[in-house]
């Protein structure tokens, strides 16, 4: 699939694909919702035939071959059973056996909860509390900057902690201390929003990056055929709605 | 039959939560098997649980084709966009490349799938300008200092900015990334910290309410 | 005049997407080609930790990104592969994400013969695996046990580079440079267990909230998207995509604030009259 024919072709489907979606900022159309309902489609296939080469074949079938083969009893079992309660979450859709669905569902949240709870413990909870007072150890040790920095971090923390602790009423000092950390959550807030910005411009200009690539001579101008088109399909339909409402007044 | 449907299923969650759980302290090589079986289970039954979103979108667009609602037509891209895919993984054997050629499932990843899930992110961007220019409304000073803060990430993001910030308060010796890594290393990481603090202590009763069967919304009707 | 001013704010928002569209395309076209200056702390960091390793040193490249964040990651991708290799410093990529086969294909297309560098003697591919977890642990006992081949299904104890590589003991550190949650997998299941030093390459979206792991230097650095990528290449003063990415983005950023700021000035002007 790499010849000059299958290049080019590319070059119109990723182009078209792209500029259909971008279409629906003009308005909504079928180019649009072809995309729309193609994306759900391809998503779901590319992500079904990922965990059937990738997982299922190399981590079911191949080894339960083999271990039947060489007849290994333990992997077999070790390798039918995660199957079988896979299996049972499809049972969902059958409200007479849907209960047997269970199985697999108490597998996977007893599995999750399990590995969620020391890893999130150490990592965002005591990690971050050590992080919080670690400064004050040696404090007076610190630069005047990295004291007020420690202190701010320390105020801040503390603050936001108070605004989202709901078991007790936010009124008098509990109230002062919430809204000072509802401060400190405007700046992160306001840091996020700014770094999404530059975020989803990047990807957009990825997108044009890649739609002023293929409006190249080598791409056969791509990208210029696919606008060409849909310009005229938009005056099109704004000539034939005109006229309708012409013919309908 | 309330053992069956009910008991054996809390005990399945108490035991591979507890045994988990332990396994991330207990330092010994019994910990590393369980957790490598148990990673293999989990690949192997989540695997499974795409299927269920398969079997709903195509059931959903079934009953919209077979109804002829408004739009149905639309419906039956959805199997064209499912089949294109699963063909080319068939005939590729689900490799993207092979011997440093693409195959067809990597030309149809190049071509159809990346440019229309990149496309559907980058769209975002654009409802961005819309909300900066009609919804930004700066009516407290919270709202004031989540604007500033947005502002100095803007601006230290991008050369232009720079050079903005140098020329217009360049007497006060400080750059603009000097500030934004202030922003992003202080306030905002207290910030933060509170809410991750907050959530990993929110997750940890939700797991022990989830080991203990005292959460089961998981398992649908009683 | 207040009626005026009420359409300005209520003006048609597809103006303000061509606008958008424009400030990105025009520069794609003609590149403006202001030089960034200012490089922040923690890509400092990280360019700091790679230029002090010893030569020969082994470090792991977590490459977890597919096309629809590649155009932040790949060049920060690329940068940290320039020095790493500029340095003599040996490389094992692996990744999580299916989609990264293409990206990290060209990769080491293109890098490794600018730096004379030899597969399998200073870098080796490994293939794609869908359980990072299941990887992550399995690395602290044996990476040959989880990873017995490498891409091209050749034993990975054949190569050169791999013979004294068993473990993170044997491993400088760790670079996972990732549009998903896998960098906090990296922190809390190889960092904060087994001590090893993690590194990462981020989207600008999730660049802030990793303030708190950076503090207590449960990162020992972070590339914080297209500027932070345009950062490493200021560097390793090789600029590439995250340079003139960043040098396309200039008008549109400076077209939000713009924005931001005119509608808050009507809204005043528009409380008062």
């Amino acid at each position: 699939m790499d010849t000059q024919v299958s290049v080019i072709l590319g070059a119109f489907v990723a182009s078209g694909l792209t500029l259909f979606i971008f279409s629906f900022l003009y308005k909504d159309n079928p180019f649009f919702k072809i995309a729309e309902h193609l994306y759900m489609g391809v998503g779901l296939a590319w992500h079904i035939q990922l965990t059937i080469y990738k997982v299922i074949k190399p981590k079911v079938w191949e080894p339960l071959k083999l271990a039947w083969e060489n007849g290994d009893t333990f992997t077999v079992w070790m390798t039918i059973i995660p199957a079988v309660l896979g299996i049972t979450l499809v049972t969902q859709f059958i409200p007479k056996i849907s209960w047997i669905s269970r199985y697999g569902f108490t597998f996977l949240m007893g599995y999750a909860a399990g590995l969620a709870l020391p890893a999130g413990l150490a990592t965002d909870f005591s990690n971050q509390i050590l992080g919080t007072i670690e400064p004050f150890a040696n404090f007076f040790s610190l630069s005047p900057g990295r004291m007020i920095n420690a202190v701010i971090i320390l105020i801040g923390t503390v603050s936001v902690l108070f605004y989202f602790f709901f078991s007790v009423e936010h009124k008098g000092v509990v109230k002062k201390i919430s809204n000072f950390g509802i401060y400190f959550l405007m700046i992160y807030f306001g840091a996020s929003f700014g770094n999404t910005v530059m975020a989803r411009f990047s990807l957009l200009y990825g997108r044009f990056d890649l739609l002023v690539r293929y409006s190249q001579k080598e791409y056969f101008y791509a990208t210029n055929w696919i606008i060409v088109g849909l310009l005229i399909y938009f005056i099109a339909e704004k000539i034939v709605t005109n006229k309708l409402l012409k013919a309908r007044s | 039959m309330n053992i069956i449907k009910k008991y054996i299923p809390l005990t399945i969650v108490f035991i591979f939560g507890i045994i988990t759980l332990a396994s991330y302290y207990v330092p010994h090589r019994a910990s590393d098997e369980y957790l490598e079986w148990i990673n293999k289970w989990e690949n192997i039954v989540s695997a499974f649980a795409l299927f269920l979103g398969m079997i709903s979108l195509f059931y959903s667009h079934y009953k919209k084709i077979q109804r002829k609602v408004d739009g149905w037509g639309y419906s039956l891209f959805v199997y064209i966009g499912f089949f294109i895919i699963m063909g080319a993984a068939i005939l590729s054997e689900g490799d993207i490349s092979k011997e440093g050629k693409l195959t067809y499932l990597g030309w149809s990843f190049n071509n159809i799938y990346n440019p229309l899930s990149a496309t559907m992110f980058s769209v975002l961007a654009f409802f961005i300008i819309s909300t900066a220019y009609r919804s930004f409304k700066i009516k407290s000073f919270a709202a004031f200092l989540l604007f500033i803060c947005g502002l100095i990430l803007m601006i230290g993001n991008i050369p232009l900015g720079e050079i903005i910030w140098d020329k217009v308060f360049g007497w006060t010796k400080l750059t603009i990334g000097e500030i934004k890594d202030w922003i992003i290393s202080v306030p905002s990481t207290a910030g933060r910290r509170g809410i991750m603090i907050g959530i990993a202590i929110g997750a940890a009763v939700t797991s022990l309410k989830i080991i203990f069967g005292i959460e089961r919304g998981y398992m649908g009707k009683e | 005049m207040k009626e005026k001013l009420n359409k300005i704010l209520k003006l048609d928002r597809r103006y303000l997407f061509v606008l958008l569209t424009l400030s990105i395309v025009i520069p794609i076209i003609k590149p403006i080609g202001i030089p960034s200056k200012s490089i922040s702390t923690s890509t400092k960091d990280t360019y700091n930790f790679i230029e002090n390793l010893p030569e020969g040193s082994t470090i792991i490249l977590s490459l977890d990104y597919d096309p629809s964040t590649a155009p932040e990651l790949h060049p920060m991708a690329a940068a940290v592969l320039k020095h790493a290799f500029k340095k003599n410093i040996k490389v094992i990529i692996l990744t999580f994400i299916a989609g990264s086969g293409g990206l990290i294909d060209e990769l080491v297309r293109t890098i490794p013969p600018q730096y004379s560098k030899e597969y399998g003697k200073d870098y080796v591919v490994l293939p794609y695996m869908a359980n990072p977890l299941a990887a992550l642990t399995q690395m602290a006992s044996d990476i040959h046990s989880f990873y017995d081949k490498d891409i091209n299904n050749k034993p990975l104890k054949n190569y050169e580079m791999m013979k004294n590589i068993k473990n993170y003991k044997d491993v400088a550190g760790v670079i996972g440079i990732t549009g998903t949650a896998l960098l906090d997998y990296w922190v809390v299941y190889v960092g904060d267990k087994y001590g090893v030093p993690i590194l990462g390459g981020v989207t600008a979206i999730s660049q802030v909230g990793y303030g708190p792991y950076l503090q207590k230097k449960q990162l020992k650095g972070l590339i914080g998207g297209m500027k932070g990528a345009a950062e490493y290449e200021n560097l390793i003063s090789q600029p590439w995509k995250g340079t003139s990415g960043i040098d396309a983005l200039n008008i549109a950023h400076i077209l939000v604030i713009v924005f931001i700021i005119f509608s808050n000035i009507v809204l005043l002007i528009l409380k008062f009259l």
